[in-house]
């Protein structure tokens, strides 16, 4: 017994120092609590912050969640970045209250709290008295919406799937409703077939794609509220060999997307800005002083195989 | 270790007699009940398509399974599993990237998953801990392995090989079903046909009585979570083959899945009682339930309800039925 838990010990101590060692940061004047870096899009926020810091020539740290959906371990990074005393924290928060604790301490030693990508919501942050300097993001709804009004431009008949990401979660559900209701307005012949859970995962998609290809052999068009279920259905639709009757529209646009526009195989993507948001929520953070209504909106793009081919967008330059 | 009476029949017959008569209904009624269920909600169930539909559907989440029912039979667990699957398809999708033909991607694959199966082995093994804590830390490790690898995006474009398993036709039945069939029988001959796959069920029997008539415990351990990693890398073979890409996010919570099959199938978690058919129905009526939520619409609350309502109803049916 002993001989085991003396290893077990030993085994912690070593993946512990091992974790150390692989994650990032030092001291830092800014601290960014992002939700984990392993998808692309918070992995560009990301670099959007380090090039903003780095050209202002401030030091940074940068702490994430090990996925999407750990609460407590993101309140504990938070609470870790707080100790080293930084100038400003710059927090995109996984629920609209989970990182409320680690705000309260930061109100408190007087360091300006950011809302980063629009994760808060301002009713519940002002009942709990926490006070935030500004939030800076794109509008989920208007993502949803430039997808209903690409797929009005291409077809106004015919039936949609919707693809949402994992049920409940607040920017999926955004999307969501911003692209059902602006359809509805815009091109009210078209009908939602079905709205189902992707849980943003690739494998997911890809079977729903192909379970409601069963139901609704004549659908039109798939939108997805995250390009990695786009991309998903698309070989779904691949291996059915229907892409070339269904319209794809996926939300994000990070680098597999792109690639896949350019090259044909996606219709489109509303692409976010999240190279943007990093690097001007970093800019405004140092600069300081009041931010007009306490919100920065950083706008998007659709993302078409002609708009990427002209390449006159000066948004263009800010996809990751 | 589970306690089984052994009647006088299976005395005459020996050792393999009672182990490769263990047969569990609960699967197949499940599947049965619930296809049942699904055909008169919904008139697109029943169809040829629909129905291979789901095999392919459920052939990732099956093929782990399988690997699963050894390793459980054998009186363990592997929680790394989807993490280990998630590597493969990087190592895989990479090497294809950089102009390695596809079945040598695939050879590579194997080799990383049965590696870490191995090491899971042998830690479990050697330092005597329990497999639950091992596994659950090399979950971690190796998806943070696949993310450092893969720099936390998915590698896309694999060639032929990969598109022919995952996407390809064999007379009209789809790749992946077949492949999924091989695996299953292939696995089942090991477990129920073969020394090694009776000494695994003696071992999750009882693990000292094994030890005592010879077995070398350690070496059929690590033999164990080294299947439980090559079905991983099987299982990456086909999710790569679907989705076209090698994605270092793939897999998350899909071990807790191939556990469900497992113990929907009728295989004891307390081993010494496992077959490989019923982890493969056990998959498939995980399979059909998403299936026939998809197909009816169900809107995405009710989905994860009725997911896990269906799940607990196919493992207490046979608990209740020996009861009644």
């Amino acid at each position: 017994m002993r001989g085991s838990l003396s290893a077990a010990l030993a085994l912690a101590a070593i993946s512990s120092c091992l974790s150390v060692v692989g994650a990032r940061g030092a001291e830092g004047d800014v601290a960014v609590i992002m939700k984990t870096l392993s998808n692309p899009y918070w992995g560009a926020m990301g670099a959007g912050v380090e090039e903003a810091a780095k050209k202002a020539s401030v030091k940074y740290s940068i702490q994430d969640a090990p996925n999407e959906s750990d609460l407590a371990a993101q309140l504990d990074s938070c609470q870790n970045l707080l100790t080293r005393g930084p100038k400003v924290l710059i927090a995109a928060a996984i629920t609209p209250v989970n990182l409320l604790p680690c705000f309260k301490d930061a109100n408190a030693k007087g360091i300006p709290v950011i809302d980063l990508d629009n994760q808060l919501d301002p009713k519940t942050t002002e009942a709990e008295g926490v006070k935030i300097a500004f939030a800076i993001g794109s509008n989920n709804r208007d993502l949803g919406e430039k997808a209903a009004e690409y797929l009005a431009s291409k077809t106004t008949t015919g039936k949609v799937l919707i693809i949402e990401g994992i049920a409940g979660n607040p920017a999926g559900t955004a999307r969501r409703d911003g692209f059902r209701e602006k359809l509805a307005q815009i091109a009210p012949k078209m009908s939602v077939v079905a709205v189902l859970p992707g849980d943003w995962d690739r494998l997911k998609a890809a079977n729903i794609a192909n379970d409601t290809l069963q139901t609704t052999p004549d659908l039109v068009a798939i939108y997805a509220a995250n390009d990695t279920m786009a991309l998903g259905a698309v070989e779904a639709l691949n291996t059915a060999g229907r892409k070339a009757n269904v319209i794809v529209i996926g939300t994000d646009g990070n680098t597999d997307a792109v690639k896949a526009v350019k090259a044909g195989a996606l219709d489109a993507t509303v692409a976010q800005m999240p190279f943007l948001v990093g690097s001007q929520a970093v800019e405004q953070a140092l600069k300081g002083g009041q931010v007009p209504g306490g919100k920065i909106v950083v706008p998007t793009l659709l993302l078409t195989k002609s708009v990427l081919d002209q390449n006159t967008d000066p948004l263009i330059q800010y996809l990751r | 270790m589970a306690q089984t009476t052994v009647s006088a029949a299976e005395r005459r017959g020996g050792f393999k007699c009672h182990y490769a008569r263990q047969v569990s209904w609960q699967a197949p009624a499940a599947l049965v009940a619930l296809s049942v269920v699904m055909s008169v909600a919904s008139p697109y169930f029943l169809t040829t398509d629909n129905l291979l539909n789901i095999a392919v559907a459920a052939a990732v989440v099956a093929v782990l399974a399988v690997g699963m029912t050894f390793v459980i039979s054998g009186g363990g667990i592997d929680l790394s599993v989807g993490s280990v699957m998630a590597a493969c398809g990087v190592v895989g999708a990479t090497l294809v990237s950089e102009g390695v033909p596809g079945w040598i991607a695939i050879l590579a694959m194997l080799v990383v998953g049965c590696v870490s199966g191995a090491f899971n082995g042998a830690l479990i093994s050697t330092l005597n801990i329990p497999p639950f804590i091992v596994t659950l830390g090399t979950l971690s490790l190796t998806r943070g392995i696949a993310l450092l690898l893969a720099d936390g995006k998915a590698v896309y474009g694999l060639d032929w090989t990969f598109k022919f398993l995952g996407q390809g036709h064999l007379a009209g039945i789809p790749v992946p079903a077949v492949f999924l069939l091989a695996v299953a029988i292939a696995g089942h001959v090991v477990l129920k046909h073969t020394r090694f796959g009776l000494r695994t069920l003696s071992l999750g029997d009882n693990e000292m009585s094994t030890r005592v008539t010879g077995c070398n415990v350690w070496r059929q351990k690590v033999a164990l979570y080294t299947i439980t990693g090559a079905c991983a890398a099987l299982a990456a073979v086909l999710f790569d083959g679907r989705i076209n890409a090698g994605d270092p996010t793939a897999g998350v919570m899909y071990e807790l899945q191939a556990i469900s099959a497992v113990v929907i199938g009728g295989t004891a978690l307390a081993g010494g009682r496992g077959t490989v058919w019923g982890s493969v129905l056990g998959a498939l009526i995980i399979g059909v339930l998403q299936n026939g939520l998809n197909l009816l619409a169900v809107p995405s609350f009710y989905q994860y309800v009725a997911i896990g309502t269906i799940l607990i109803l196919a493992v207490s049916g046979e608990a209740i039925w020996k009861r009644s």
